[in-house]
């Protein structure tokens, strides 16, 4: 019978009690000694000159042309011929330097998704056409993530001889000469096509949210067709959409696949994301003040999006619920002029953007796939070969391992973060909330650059846990360590939906009825989460499954125990060992994530959940 | 069994105070309720009683021990939840027996207290069945079965019958009077509904925005009401606010309106008051020395045993209430009509700012 004021100002009960304590300190101990701690010792070395606190890097940055060009260089697009005497466009985009090129990739990434992905929200959401289903499930294709061979397979389709061209000049006739992507347009058009299903899932979440009886008010005072979307609809959205665009600008900024399988153009290497990759690939063991600090720069760009959206949304939290009454949904069929762009617009632009999915498949089933619109030849080879041969199957292994270790500790950190969070209110509560949440925000590339330098400061010279050491470096527990942290948003936003839909009364008649907390969590809450617990891990294990930029700079230091994406990475940029090979380990994972989404589906009956950002 | 008392407790929730200073004391084997309007604090009471939240001031005894930051659960005040709160991954047995397991009771045992319970509360044959299997009124049985099995030394209850219809509410009103009185149980009711309070408890605390008004017996509380608020939350009754003119000690001559009534009593100094009369002691027919005032007929209202005559004098409204049809018969609306009253039925209270 111990009142504690300063247990009932951080943890908001004044009865201290070690398992409540627990629950806040473990998680916020974890992502600080592992998320911020590295990341601010990135900080330190790029903020000191000469043994000084100076912002000598990040002047040098801003000041040279390299990182920062203005007026652009280059010709957006050049008219080439082809060896068959054709005329060509190559497309490639200008050159802002490399700070720029980011934002204005990631900006016009963006602004693609953003419409793409509303205008298939709204379709869905509100209108009625034939072959409406098979439409819902397409557009969950792009949403598989097969590393690399995914942009591979774009750089096909619009390459010289590639799917579309074969498709609008040789057959249409639509385009009067060939058009060929690469380069940073190569970049924005792989990101555009792999993320508009995000803020599709976001946007379609919103208009479906919607009160209808919004909507028939303002029918109701005269506002009709694109007035009504302009003036209700659309705003009451905005936030939904708003959320799926902030995540996709990040995306994009920290992306490395797109410009590494571009990287045969030396513009797709100037992205900050690339700059800092191939640093940290070439210069292994180097501190390079200037690359941190451009993980700062980069860094910052991505945490001002997020809390700029979190920001925006919390703002405009409106309350949709109506009051009672009918909630009948506002579909209708689309008028003839509407079906026209829904067949002749939309069904085009969804049928290319999963053909990337399409073409990971068949090449891991075919056997070259040079200058043919289609891969050529059936085999089976690379797939026999990927389960058969031990130097294959280990980076599975790898991988599997990693993954499936992550988990757990994702599990626990996003039970006990949800549970102080949710059942309590002490001032700890808020900070815990959105540091478990900022992983979303920091580039994977920003968490590898950050793990390097922590870890080579803190674990002893030259053993195995030191990414510098001579004797052989064993990433597993710094990729464990990052797939944690990483994915841990995913589960920890299941978790905690799951735990505001169990009334705490529940808890509390356990406990009044001499329970200890313990026995309560154990015997009432868990049985009454486990669903959102089970679809939170799976999530974050799919996705630990196919993480990039971690696994693809500490992960490949020491081959022996890379995971897939490494190896993925060494076959686009050294031709290691052929395409066709991580093509076989992209239907792997595309396998893998497909069942976690059936399994997920069947056994929680709730929809598949991407992430939002709220 | 057990003796409760509440002293100077406060409670706040960030801005709101939602109990300012409360003090109490419920007796051995007592059913003592707590009654009054939404958001005055009922709930909060009780939670703190159950150790589910925590005063920032005050103490709380059980018998001699204090338990203000005793832990729920090893209070043993056991909580009847409003929404009854009941397991919904567990079956009606498993709910109950709950409490008994954590009380580590042999399995033979618990055997035969849930079926004990379970005839208490009429619920036999039910065993299996989960929560969403049952009406609302068997969940409740429930959730009181699962308070009960464990003997708790003090049982309390959060509205537990406000989800129920009106004929089950009855019964299971009688039930919960029945069951207290049969284990000699201390029982802490709460309800914003007078004639529940009314017709179940021993002894009520008239609660209003965090403060106690009045404690006493329905009885009491019904005839005496110690203020404006309590008189006007038992039920249907008239509330005239009127203004002293006269005094003589302790009789008070007040005006309304333009009616006068003297010889009444009052002690307190302010005399700007209200004037409380049941419609059941208002006669329409002469009585010898009461006070006699005549207005005009605004309504007549049948209530099937009783007929209510709204009378309107000046501006005000004034209702009374009789059994006898023969009292309203010669009563034409807008006719003339006059109330009797006795003076010791009127009791003149200061007037609140509610
Ligand atoms: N957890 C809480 N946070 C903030 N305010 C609260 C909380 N619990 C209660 N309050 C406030 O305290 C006051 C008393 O609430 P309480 O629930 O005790 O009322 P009540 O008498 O039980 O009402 P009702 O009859 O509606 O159940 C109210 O103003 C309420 O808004
Ligand atoms: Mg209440």
């Amino acid at each position: 019978m111990k009142v504690s004021k300063w247990s009932e100002r951080l943890f908001g009960t004044p009865l201290f009690e070690p398992l409540v304590a627990f629950s806040y300190i473990f998680p916020l101990l974890y992502l600080i000694v592992f998320l911020i701690v590295p990341v601010l010792s990135m900080l330190l070395i790029a903020f000191t000159y000469d043994g000084n606190i100076s912002l000598h890097w990040f002047k040098s940055i801003l000041m040279n042309s390299y990182y920062i060009q203005i007026p652009p260089r280059g010709e957006f697009a050049q008219k080439l011929t082809t060896s068959t005497g054709e005329s060509l466009y190559l497309i490639r985009g200008l050159d802002f330097g490399v700070v720029l090129n980011s934002l204005v990739v990631a900006a016009l990434v963006t602004l693609f998704t953003a419409i793409l992905g509303t205008v298939f929200a709204f379709v869905m959401a509100r209108y009625n056409f034939k072959g409406k289903n098979l439409f819902r499930i397409a557009l969950f294709i792009p949403l598989l993530v097969t590393p690399f061979v995914n942009a591979y397979v774009i750089k096909q389709m619009f390459s010289e001889f590639g799917l579309i061209n074969y498709i609008f000049h040789e057959v249409l006739h639509i385009l009067p000469f060939r058009i060929k992507i690469d380069g940073l347009a190569g970049v924005v058009l792989a990101q555009s096509m792999a993320y508009y299903p995000i803020v599709y899932l976001n946007a379609y979440a919103s208009f479906i949210n919607i009160d209808p009886t919004l909507e028939e008010q303002a029918e109701n005072l005269g506002s009709r067709g694109f007035h009504l979307f302009r003036t209700v609809t659309f705003p009451l959205a905005l936030p939904g959409i708003a959320a799926g665009a902030t995540l996709v600008f990040i995306f994009s900024l920290e992306d490395l696949a797109a410009p590494i399988v571009f990287h045969g153009d030396p513009l797709a290497k100037k992205l900050m994301s690339y700059q800092i990759f191939s640093k940290f690939i070439y210069g292994l063991g180097e501190r390079s003040p200037e690359i941190a600090a451009l993980s700062i720069i980069m860094l910052t760009l991505a945490i001002i999006a997020f809390l700029g959206i979190r920001k925006y949304v919390s703002l405009r939290q409106y309350a949709m619920l109506s009051k009672g009454g009918r909630w009948k949904p506002r579909i209708s069929d689309p008028k003839p002029w509407q079906a026209l762009l829904i067949y002749l617009v939309l069904l085009p632009a969804l049928l290319i953007t999963i053909f990337p999915q399409l073409g990971v498949i068949m090449l891991a089933f075919s056997e070259r796939w040079t200058t043919t619109v289609l891969p050529q030849g059936f085999t089976i080879d690379y797939v026999k070969e990927m389960i058969l041969n031990p130097d294959v199957r280990r980076f599975i292994v790898n991988s599997l391992t990693y993954s499936g270790a992550a988990v757990i500790l994702i599990v626990l950190l996003s039970i006990t973060s949800s549970y102080a969070t949710s059942r309590f209110k002490g001032v700890l509560s808020p900070i815990l909330e959105s540091i478990v949440i900022l992983p979303i925000a920091v580039p994977g590339i920003v968490v590898a650059m950050g793990y390097f330098y922590f870890f080579s400061a803190v674990t002893p010279e030259n053993s195995p846990l030191n990414p510098t050491s001579l004797y052989g470096f064993n990433p597993a527990l710094v990729l464990i360590l990052a797939y944690s942290i990483r994915r841990l948003p995913f589960a920890a936003r299941s978790v905690y939906a799951g735990l505001q839909q169990v009334h705490m009364s529940l808890e509390e008649s356990s406990m009044n009825l001499g329970a200890s907390r313990w026995k309560t969590i154990t015997g009432i809450l868990m049985p009454l989460i486990s669903l959102n617990v089970f679809g939170g891990a799976m999530l974050s294990f799919v996705y630990s499954m196919s993480e990039t930029s971690v696994g693809i700079t500490l992960g490949s230091i020491n081959m022996a125990q890379a995971p897939i994406t490494a190896f993925m990475k060494e076959v686009l940029m050294s031709a290691a060992g052929s395409i066709n090979i991580a093509a076989a380990l992209g239907v792997l994972l595309i396998v893998v994530q497909i069942t976690a989404i059936v399994v997920v589906n069947v056994i929680t009956k709730q929809r598949y959940s991407f992430i939002g950002l709220t | 069994m057990v003796e409760v008392k509440l002293e100077g407790i406060v409670k706040t929730f960030g801005e709101t105070v939602a109990l300012k200073g409360i003090d109490l004391h419920i007796k051995h084997g007592e059913l003592f309720t707590l009654l009054g309007p939404s958001g005055c604090g009922k709930s909060t009471t009780l939670r703190i009683i159950a150790g589910l939240d925590f005063p920032d001031e005050g103490h709380l005894y059980f018998d001699d021990e204090e338990v203000t930051y005793k832990s729920s659960s090893e209070r043993g005040a056991v909580l009847v939840f409003q929404n009854y709160a009941l397991w919904p991954h567990m079956s009606v047995y498993d709910n109950i027996a709950y409490g008994l397991k954590i009380r580590k009771f042999p399995k033979q045992e618990i055997e035969k207290r849930v079926k004990w319970v379970l005839e208490l509360v009429k619920l036999q044959g039910y065993e299996d069945r989960y929560p969403t299997q049952l009406s609302g009124g068997q969940q409740q049985r429930v959730a009181i079965a699962r308070a009960l099995v464990v003997e708790p030394k003090l049982l309390l209850l959060d509205e537990p019958l406000s989800n129920l219809d009106a004929k089950l509410r009855l019964e299971m009103r009688s039930e919960i009077r029945r069951i207290q009185r049969e284990l000699g149980i201390t029982v802490l009711y709460v309800t914003h509904d007078q004639e529940e309070a009314m017709a179940i408890s021993d002894r009520i605390a008239v609660m209003n925005i965090g403060q106690v008004e009045q404690v006493g017996t329905p009885k009491e509380i019904y005839e005496k009401p110690k203020t404006e608020f309590v008189a006007s939350f038992m039920g249907k009754t008239n509330v005239i606010p009127a203004e002293v003119v006269e005094r003589d000690g302790d009789k008070v001559t007040v005006e309304f309106e333009n009616f006068r009534l003297d010889g009444l009593t009052y002690k307190e100094n302010n005399d700007k008051v209200v004037l409380v009369i049941r419609p059941e002691r208002i006669s329409l027919h002469p009585i010898e020395n009461a006070v006699a005032i005549t207005g005009k007929v605004d309504l007549i209202e049948y209530y099937g045993f009783f007929i209510e005559v709204v009378g309107l004098f000046g501006e005000k409204r004034i209702i009374a209430r009789t059994i006898n049809d023969k009292d309203v018969a010669h009563l034409r609306p807008q006719g003339e009509v006059t109330f009797y009253i006795e003076r010791n039925d009127v009791l003149v209270l200061p007037k609140q700012n509610l």
